[in-house]
């Protein structure tokens, strides 16, 4: 079924194009919540913006992303910038989601504590808020990674896609190697972060492991 | 220790009000004037929406007052930067608030690590509280709140808001949270603390028995957060000045007075103890008429094992901790004489034992003592 020899001949391309799986991914969740992140602080304490903004985000979620990328094409050609867009627009409503969850997580009491103990807004935010969001706000980017690694395949269709340019060279030129190679790989890559994530949120809030007696 | 550092606090003509409400808003306080001198606990007691909580919290100015000003050793605490203002008083709440993710050490060097002490400083001044509240320092210093109990939690809030040895504490219902038994503890060791910290202390309960118990001074706001009457626990409970009050702190007032004297105000009556391994016959000949012919039992540190009776002793060979019948309730010197009459008559024993701070045996209290002395208080009150 799988053929050596092809996986050999095209082992310059296979790595190359796992490579920019991997960065369009990292990219894409970066900004992601890079974008999200400023968007919840701008957010958080307003009653008449979350709703409007929060919502957006979900609509943005459910275009399907061929449309969206054949809306995008006219606008900004077949760039990397396209890519991204679509790829970053599809993270916003898990991450910001996950966001406030996070923040409304910490318990008042905590919070109460810190203003009363003199903590500043800024120091409060990231050495109390942050640090107890945490868990969920790393759930948030393991499910929006997955999520990306499989839709950077559809970015094939503008000339990205990594793995997924490895696929539709198979289908192509009719080599089944090439489509196996593309699948598995993409798979895998999914697994690993996955797994990873799930480890990282575990190790980021050592506290919640310590209900000893 | 360092030097004792305490703070007079002021209320002048302090108001809160929530506009669009009537008066009765809850949490409104209405023109609120009296001072705590330093190194006294006061304690603002009343019902619910009494505005007790919201007093409280314009000190730290978690709440901003709508007019009037607090006084902070003569300076108004509107003046100062708020955070440098909050770093400056220690405050302990019902939920104790701690933080989940840092350890009880951490929790503990808060404020001093947000005045900037140098980390040496931090680290024994958080093995110096977690000693002062009960908590061995290497056993806690740390653990995650979340593997503490209730009362150890409430004990590292209490050494948290004393970090860096504020000369002003507030305090919400600090024991509220914990049950009857660890209450009862925490309150003592909290007025044991007390005696060398003398610390200014604001207090919040909305209960009587443990404002009369915890205040130097009692404040008895009434719905509208209007000051009912401010005095001394003895003055409220003798000459309540509204029938408001006199409702609040309730028809059983003479047995509330018990509350406000202690087991070390008796005479305590000597207990009659044998060792574990004493040779039953010398324990025979002592002369334990005083309570019914019982001796009690203590370990070698001189702690109490149990009572036995002139049945259970044997007629020669050692003592053994199996001979020893269930305890009578344990009673501290500090413990009210309300707590302690409680206490014997849920145990349904005539006889309390009084232990030092080591646990040891200081001797012995009865239930007849114990009404003997407020028949005495209440006609010395009468007369």
């Amino acid at each position: 079924m799988i053929r050596w020899d092809v996986v050999q001949g095209n082992f310059p391309l296979i790595a190359s194009k796992l490579v920019e799986h991997l960065a369009l991914t990292i990219v894409a969740v970066g900004l992601g919540l890079v974008i999200s992140a400023l968007a919840v602080l701008a957010i958080r304490d307003s009653r008449r913006l979350i709703g409007p903004v929060t919502g957006f985000f979900s609509v943005v979620y459910t275009i399907p992303s061929l449309a969206l990328l054949a809306f995008l094409v006219p606008i900004t050609r077949l760039s990397f910038l396209t890519a991204e867009i679509a790829l970053v627009g599809y993270t916003l409503f898990i991450l910001t989601r996950n966001l406030l969850a996070g923040l409304a997580s910490v318990p008042l009491d905590a919070l109460e504590a810190a203003d009363a103990m003199g903590y500043g807004r800024m120091r409060r935010l990231w050495q109390v808020e942050v640090p107890l969001a945490l868990p969920l706000i790393v759930a948030g980017i393991r499910i929006a990674t997955v999520t990306t690694i499989g839709l950077v395949m559809v970015t094939a269709l503008i000339g990205f896609g990594g793995l997924g340019q490895v696929m539709l060279r198979g289908y192509n030129f009719r080599n089944d190697t090439l489509v196996l190679v593309g699948f598995v790989l993409t798979v895998a890559l999914a697994l690993a972060a996955d797994l990873g994530l799930a480890w990282l949120g575990r190790t980021v809030a050592p506290w919640s492991r310590a209900r000893i007696g | 220790m360092s030097a004792i550092r305490a703070a007079t606090v002021t209320f002048d003509h302090v108001s809160k009000r929530y506009p669009g409400t009537g008066a009765a808003h809850p949490g409104a306080v209405e023109d609120l004037t009296l001072e705590v001198p330093a190194g006294k606990i006061c304690v603002l007691v009343g019902p619910s929406g009494c505005g007790k909580t919201t007093s409280l919290k314009m000190v730290n100015r978690l709440i901003e007052p709508t007019s009037g000003r607090i006084l902070i050793d003569g300076a108004d605490a509107a003046e100062r930067e708020v955070t440098d203002l909050r770093r400056s008083i220690g405050y302990v709440i019902q939920q104790v608030g701690l933080f989940p993710h840092q350890t009880v050490g951490e929790n503990v060097a808060t404020v001093p690590r947000l005045l900037g002490w140098p980390e040496d400083r931090r680290r024994a001044r958080v093995d110096e509280l977690l000693g002062l509240v009960g908590l061995e320092p290497d056993l806690h210093r740390d653990r995650y709140p979340a593997a503490l109990s209730g009362g150890e939690r409430q004990r590292v809030g209490v050494a948290r808001a004393l970090a860096a040895d504020p000369p002003l504490m507030l305090m919400d219902e600090p024991f509220g949270a914990v049950d009857p038994i660890v209450r009862e503890r925490l309150q003592n060791e909290f007025l044991r603390l007390q005696d060398s910290l003398a610390k200014t202390i604001l207090f919040v309960t909305h209960d009587i028995d443990e404002a009369i118990k915890m205040g130097d001074l009692i404040a008895v706001l009434e719905a509208g957060g209007r000051l009912a009457q401010f005095g001394t626990p003895d003055e409220i409970l003798a000459h309540p000045a509204s029938e408001f009050v006199g409702r609040f702190v309730g028809a059983d007032r003479g047995l509330k007075r018990l509350a406000l004297a202690r087991v070390r105000d008796l005479v305590l009556l000597p207990a009659v103890t044998a060792q574990l391994g004493d040779d039953a016959a010398r324990v025979r000949r002592l002369d334990a008429s005083d309570s019914a012919g019982f001796v009690l039992l203590v370990d070698d540190e001189g702690r109490p094992i149990g009572w036995i009776g002139p049945r259970q002793l044997p007629d020669s060979g050692g003592l053994a901790a199996a001979m020893a019948a269930p305890m009578s309730p344990l009673l501290d010197r500090r413990t009210t004489l309300k707590d302690a009459l409680a206490m014997l008559i849920d145990a349904e024993v005539q006889v309390g034992i009084v232990v030092d701070e080591r646990g040891s045996v200081a001797g012995l209290v009865t239930a007849d003592e114990i009404t003997a002395y407020a028949r005495r208080e209440r006609e010395a009150q009468t007369a």
